[in-house]
């Protein structure tokens, strides 16, 4: 295990920005100034909207999508630009498990070839080792050695997931960008990868960042969660911070919208009014303006960073102080009895 | 006529492996969907939810092979439907979203497209019309500027984009008496979630739409289903009105898989 200074770290994103062409000189701005640190041993999970950037932020930080602009430092080191041998090196250092396990596993390589390959490239090991360790790797995530022979497409969708995962922590990364990783499992198997992914970190040290939208998972994984709404991220701060006194308006309606468990639980959902406004070359003001329920005049007229409203704890709205009168309170978390 | 628009009942079958050996993974599967109704199947990953799906449609593996049982639609044995007849069905009945949404979408045609070409495969008429059918569906299933995504091709939408473009193909494009969704909402924000689950709750009040919902998330189910169907090791372990299955599980499976979706209580 490496260990690190209190907070150092181990990637900087700054600025990040990723523009798409639409056509006719127009741009997409799928991420439009993003900036997060990731720590050994801590998870960010970044939450929000479908379509609000979280997988292009991913994709580019392993550089699967060269930024627009903006940067992202591993280790103190810019990745852009990007020669060989930093490539080589980064892979050792960030793994990735990607939303859809399908298009990211070859579909002509058996299990085994899928989990061996990075084994051969990036570690020095006798077969008999490898073959060790291939044991390790899927007994690791709830599979057994009758799935190494199997190809991608003769396992379930949870089983699939699961061997994204076990590829990504095979090389004993720094860092793992995690991309729904529980979402095609059920309750119980999703539990026990949680609790896996737990375990290596703290054995391993390991930096996170957790993209899902179940929320209960978020809450019981993340130290600080980061809410995307098109492109930008418009809250951030400590888990318990967010899911108890959240303050952007689009963070209310999010968490308003959670899903209970339970028969018989009638929620009161947060509706934002209007259209979902579009990433299209966005004009100058807040991203939720025109679907705000505590909008102000200005909201139309600047666009709004994110401030910090205490030490850890920061809102892209300057009235997030009067949205606790105007919105209900988000649900509370499942509580027994 | 009964009342249940689909019928499984002592459905088993196995993989054959390469060596030649075959490995049952269902064992005398039944259930029943009420027509008019939404019926959850939940349980363990790998339990056979999705392959007892796909037999529905006779879309398993080549290597499958089915023992037992039968699969009664309306009335009709589809396992001994040939390809004719199950094409005949397919899509204008029955559709389905597939788990792995974006792979079941054609990578080199635009969404637009694929949407129009299946509406006048069933529908016929002209191109145009079939295009403000495919935009409209985009629409319905809250994609924003739906003629511009119209557009574009699968890679260019996000994972949540790529779901509801699905959802819009097989429950609005296709106009079935039976919808059959695996996984639909995986890639949704809970907002986004919720307003599709609405639009599917809605499409099963107004059409008298038939729905066989898989899935993972115990809330949704809660919340949108009528019954639900559990599943553990190939087997059905337990099926109910969804009040039966969440106040008063009988099967020790059923109580473990409730107890775990209240993951945050034991952590807290
Ligand atoms: N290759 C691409 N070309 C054009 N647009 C793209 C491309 N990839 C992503 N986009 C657009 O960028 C935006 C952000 O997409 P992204 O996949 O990052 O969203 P996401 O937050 O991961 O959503 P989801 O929760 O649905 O997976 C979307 O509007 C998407 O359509
Ligand atoms: N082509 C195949 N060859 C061999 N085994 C297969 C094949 N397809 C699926 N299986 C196995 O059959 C079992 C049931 O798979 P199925 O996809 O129906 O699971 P599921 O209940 O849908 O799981 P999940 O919730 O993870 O999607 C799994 O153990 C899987 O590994
Ligand atoms: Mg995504
Ligand atoms: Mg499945």
């Amino acid at each position: 295990m490496k260990t690190y200074p209190a907070n150092y770290p181990i990637v900087q994103v700054r600025g990040l920005k990723k523009l798409f062409p639409v056509g006719g000189g127009r741009k997409l701005h799928a991420i439009d100034g993003v900036d997060f640190d990731l720590q050994p041993g801590r998870t960010l999970a970044l939450v929000g909207e479908s379509g609000s950037g979280k997988s292009t932020v991913a994709r580019c930080i392993v550089r699967l999508l060269e930024p627009t602009d903006g940067d992202v430092v591993v280790h103190g080191n810019s990745v852009r630009p990007l020669n060989p041998v930093r490539m080589a090196t980064m892979y050792r250092t960030l793994q990735m498990v990607f939303q859809d396990p399908n298009a990211s596993l070859n579909p002509r390589m058996t299990v085994r070839k899928v989990l061996e390959e990075p084994l051969k490239l990036h570690l020095s090991m006798t077969q008999d080792e490898r073959n060790a360790r291939l044991s390790e790797l899927v007994t690791l995530v709830g599979l057994g050695e009758e799935h190494l022979a199997r190809y991608p497409h003769e396992l379930s969708g949870g089983q699939r997931q699961r061997i994204g995962i076990a590829r990504a922590i095979s090389i004993n990364p720094e860092v793992v960008l995690l991309d729904e990783p529980t979402a095609s499992l059920d309750v119980s198997v999703r539990g026990q990868i949680l609790d896996l992914l737990k375990r290596i970190q703290r054995e391993l040290n390991l930096a996170y960042l957790f993209i899902s939208h179940d929320l209960q998972v978020v809450r019981h994984v993340a130290d600080e969660v980061a809410v995307m709404y098109l492109g930008q991220i418009v809250e951030r701060g400590p888990t318990a911070e967010i899911f108890d006194n959240p303050r952007h308006p689009y963070t209310r309606a999010l968490m308003s919208a959670a899903p209970v468990a339970r028969y018989g639980v009638k929620r009161e959902r947060l509706r934002l009014a209007g259209e979902i406004s579009t990433p299209v070359d966005p004009p100058p003001a807040c991203r939720l303006s025109g679907r705000c329920p505590i909008e102000q005049p200005v909201c139309s007229q600047q666009r709004m960073p994110l401030e910090p409203i205490n030490e850890t704890h920061s809102v892209a709205c300057p009235f997030s102080d009067r949205v606790a009168e105007a919105v209900a309170p988000p649900v509370p978390a499942a509580k027994a009895g | 006529m009964s009342d249940a628009i689909l019928e499984i009942e002592n459905f088993s079958g196995g993989f054959m492996s390469p060596a030649g050996e075959y490995n049952q993974v269902l064992h005398d599967v039944g259930y029943c969907l009420p027509r008019g109704a939404m019926t959850a199947v939940v349980g363990e990953t790998g339990s056979g939810k999705s392959i007892t799906a796909l037999a529905v449609l006779g879309l398993q593996a080549p290597t499958f092979r089915h023992r037992t049982g039968s699969i009664r639609f309306d009335g009709t044995e589809m396992l001994n439907l040939d390809a004719r007849g199950l094409r005949d069905i397919r899509g204008s009945r029955i559709s389905m979203v597939f788990q792995d949404a974006r792979a079941a979408l054609n990578p080199v045609f635009s969404i637009g497209r694929q949407l129009a070409d299946t509406w006048m495969l069933h529908n016929g008429g002209s191109r145009a019309a079939a295009m403000d059918k495919a935009v409209d569906a985009l629409r319905q299933v809250h994609i924003p500027e739906p003629e511009r995504r119209a557009r574009q091709y699968p890679h260019e939408f996000s994972g949540g984009m790529a779901q509801r473009a699905m959802i819009a193909m097989a429950a609005l494009i296709c106009t079935p008496e039976l919808l059959i969704l695996d996984e639909p909402t995986t890639g949704l924000d809970v907002t986004t979630q919720a307003d599709i689950m609405e639009l599917i709750v809605d499409l099963a009040q107004s059409r008298g739409l038939t729905v066989c919902l898989i899935t993972h998330d115990l809330g949704v189910v809660a919340e949108t289903c009528d019954h639900v169907v559990v599943m553990n090791k190939g087997c059905v372990v337990e099926t109910g009105t969804t009040e039966q299955i969440f106040t008063a599980p009988q099967d020790a499976y059923t109580r473990k898989l409730l107890a775990a979706s209240l993951l945050t209580e034991y952590s807290a």
